[in-house]
């Protein structure tokens, strides 16, 4: 296989999946959400995206289009658990997980069932080279990663994110406050969703095809990696550890071709990333950057104060 | 086609009964130790292989494959607490941690079980004698399911109300600084639980395998239901769960009656117990809890 198309193919998964970070991130690193299906919402965006592309809708509107859908299946299923402990909400987003992936595979008439269906490239240029494609493919990736980055630190650094942090940290006092927490929960959660719906979206048309196959749990739990990795509450983190889990990835699955081990690798390679994470939550579980700390305008301005404040009484 | 509401009824308490006895183990340290522990599904599997190693490849049979696939599965449990989830919460990990954990660990667990058996579906060779009592149809395995978990149930019952284990565990499930407070050695009560919980994942891993397949999958192909038998009951709350896992043995089956006359795929049994855990989650989320004030 072509190296450099390769090396392309790595680039373009970390943009997708930075974006599945950057959704979890926004979720569990500043709400405190505990969204164990990620997957299903990435599900969506690339099933969304697949059936509106077939009737000829303009891949714009369909990757829109999936974020909608996915942000208002997103509010749906955290609708019953956002009043509850983290731990109902796991255990339900989960299970909706499952259950999406069980019905594309058993309802043949939504995308051809278990072998799925074939979904066109969203920008095709007549007669340009497999290398091209990919190029063109990192450029809409990496243009809606940015734009995903931007609005989340943004938001990071905004009031609301300065009360979604608080309702993480104490959720009564931040009620007490005048936070409804279940609102600015149910905010998050759709917005998370979005983004993956987004990404799912550009996942679809990258690969394109959408299987059931390529929606399982290992998904969500790779986000998790990289979102734990990196280090939760910190949007530059998180890519990092995109970066990190997928470069790890790739090293493991081209490793395995010329080592010859005891055990089958692909379950080594599991058992690995399922070691990594205990060991990541044992020894570095504010990740490898810490949270980010907030920076506003205000803020900076008082900052540089109180430094030309501090270097005046030095002199 | 007439339906055999006879047969409903008594796959309902054969779906129940594995349920019961998978779900015991999960709202026992789900209660104690306040996190659900996912990887209850890979202790299951891993149930599911020791019993099958005992009972066809040493050829011992079924009781005996219980017996060890019970103290060997219990001891794993064990050791998963004690070195993974104990130390973690001792570093002052959060709920949503210990959750990722205990994937992570069952990632782990079910992959070595694939290393070391393979993914190909291993079946029990001794064949279930299927006889008609009535309009019913029914095998001995079945038959053995339903008498483990009555048994189980009665166990448990006289466990947790009449000997001092038993109300160590409610004391300290219920309040754990007022359990410590009164001298009781919460770590070895929580570590007895985990290893009871495990043993019991197992018996349902074994019954599961007996009855279906087995294969790496095992465990994860029930657990989701397993958890809404928690959430239903209550978590933490024993009676309970009797309760939920018949509730939802019974939804199950008769929602099957209904897909199929539907002509939906059965695949979406597990839709059912997805249904009642949100309809649970809305108007009860704390379970069936006050209803068995005791435990």
């Amino acid at each position: 296989m072509d190296p450099l198309l390769y090396v392309f193919d790595i680039v373009v998964y970390i943009g997708i999946f930075g974006m599945l970070a950057l959704s979890l991130n926004l979720e569990f690193g500043f709400a405190g959400l505990a969204n164990f299906g990620k997957v299903a919402f990435f599900l969506i965006g690339a099933y969304t995206y697949a059936l509106l592309s077939q009737i000829g809708i303009p891949f714009y509107i369909c990757l829109i289009a999936g974020a909608s859908i996915s942000a208002v299946f997103g509010f749906l299923v955290s609708l019953p658990a956002l009043r509850l402990r983290a731990d109902y909400l796991a255990i339900v987003v989960l299970t909706f997980g499952e259950i999406l992936r069980l019905v594309v595979k058993n309802e043949d008439w939504i995308a051809g069932g278990d072998w799925g269906i074939s979904v066109s490239r969203a920008i095709s240029l007549v007669g340009a080279s497999p290398r091209v494609n990919a190029l063109v493919n990192i450029g809409l990736v990496y243009l809606c990663l940015g734009i995903c980055f931007f609005v989340l630190q943004l938001l990071a650094n905004s009031p609301y994110g300065r009360a979604i942090r608080a309702i993480r940290e104490d959720e009564i006092a931040a009620e007490a406050l005048g936070k409804d927490r279940a609102k600015y929960k149910a905010q998050v959660f759709m917005l998370g969703s979005a983004v993956a719906g987004v990404a799912g979206g550009l996942y679809a048309q990258y690969l394109q095809c959408v299987l059931p196959g390529m929606f399982m749990p290992m998904v969500t739990f790779t986000v998790w990696m990289m979102v734990l990795l990196g280090g939760p509450a910190n949007n530059k983190g998180v890519l990092l550890g995109a970066v990190l889990v997928e470069i790890f990835d790739r090293g493991a699955n081209i490793a395995k071709d010329y080592l010859i081990l005891p055990v089958d690798p692909t379950n080594l390679q599991y058992i690995l990333f399922g070691v990594l994470i205990i060991l990541v939550l044992f020894y570095r579980p504010q990740g490898l950057l810490k949270e980010s700390p907030v920076t506003t305008k205000a803020l900076e301005l008082v900052r540089n104060e109180r430094n030309a404040v501090k270097s005046n009484g030095n002199q | 086609m007439t339906i055999n509401w006879a047969q409903v009824l008594f796959n309902s308490v054969v779906t129940g009964s594995f349920y019961l006895i998978g779900a015991v183990g999960i709202t026992l340290t789900y209660g104690l130790s306040n996190f659900p522990n996912f990887a209850h599904a890979e202790l299951i599997t891993l149930g599911a292989f020791i019993g099958y190693i005992v009972a066809e490849q040493l050829g011992l049979g079924m009781p005996a494959a219980l017996i060890v696939s019970f103290l060997c599965t219990g001891v794993v449990g064990f050791l998963c607490y004690r070195c993974i989830f104990q130390p973690l919460a001792r570093r002052g990990a959060t709920i949503i941690h210990l959750m990722v954990a205990s994937i992570a660990l069952g990632f782990i667990l079910r992959h070595s079980i694939g290393a070391v058996w393979s993914w190909e579906p291993l079946y029990f060779t001794s064949t279930w004698r299927a006889f008609d009592v009535g309009p019913l149809r029914v095998t001995w395995l079945w038959l053995g399911l339903i008498f483990a978990a009555l048994s189980l149930a009665t166990a448990m019952h006289f466990v947790l109300v009449k000997t001092k284990i038993g109300k160590a565990i409610r004391a300290t499930s219920s309040n754990p600084e007022l359990a410590l407070a009164s001298g009781i050695n919460i770590d070895r009560v929580i570590w007895i639980t985990w290893f009871i919980a495990a043993g019991l994942a197992a018996v349902a891993g074994i019954f599961r395998g007996a009855d279906t397949q087995i294969w790496p999958m095992t465990g994860w192909d029930a657990i989701l239901p397993i958890f809404a038998v928690a959430v239903l009951g209550g978590i933490g709350n024993f009676y309970g769960a009797i309760a939920a896992a018949f509730i939802i043995g019974l939804a199950e089956n008769i929602g099957v009656v209904g897909l199929t006359s539907l002509g939906l795929s059965t695949t979406y049994r597990i839709g059912i117990a997805f249904l009642i855990l949100i309809i649970t989650l809305i108007v009860r989320p704390q379970g069936l809890a006050m209803l068995f004030r005791r435990a």
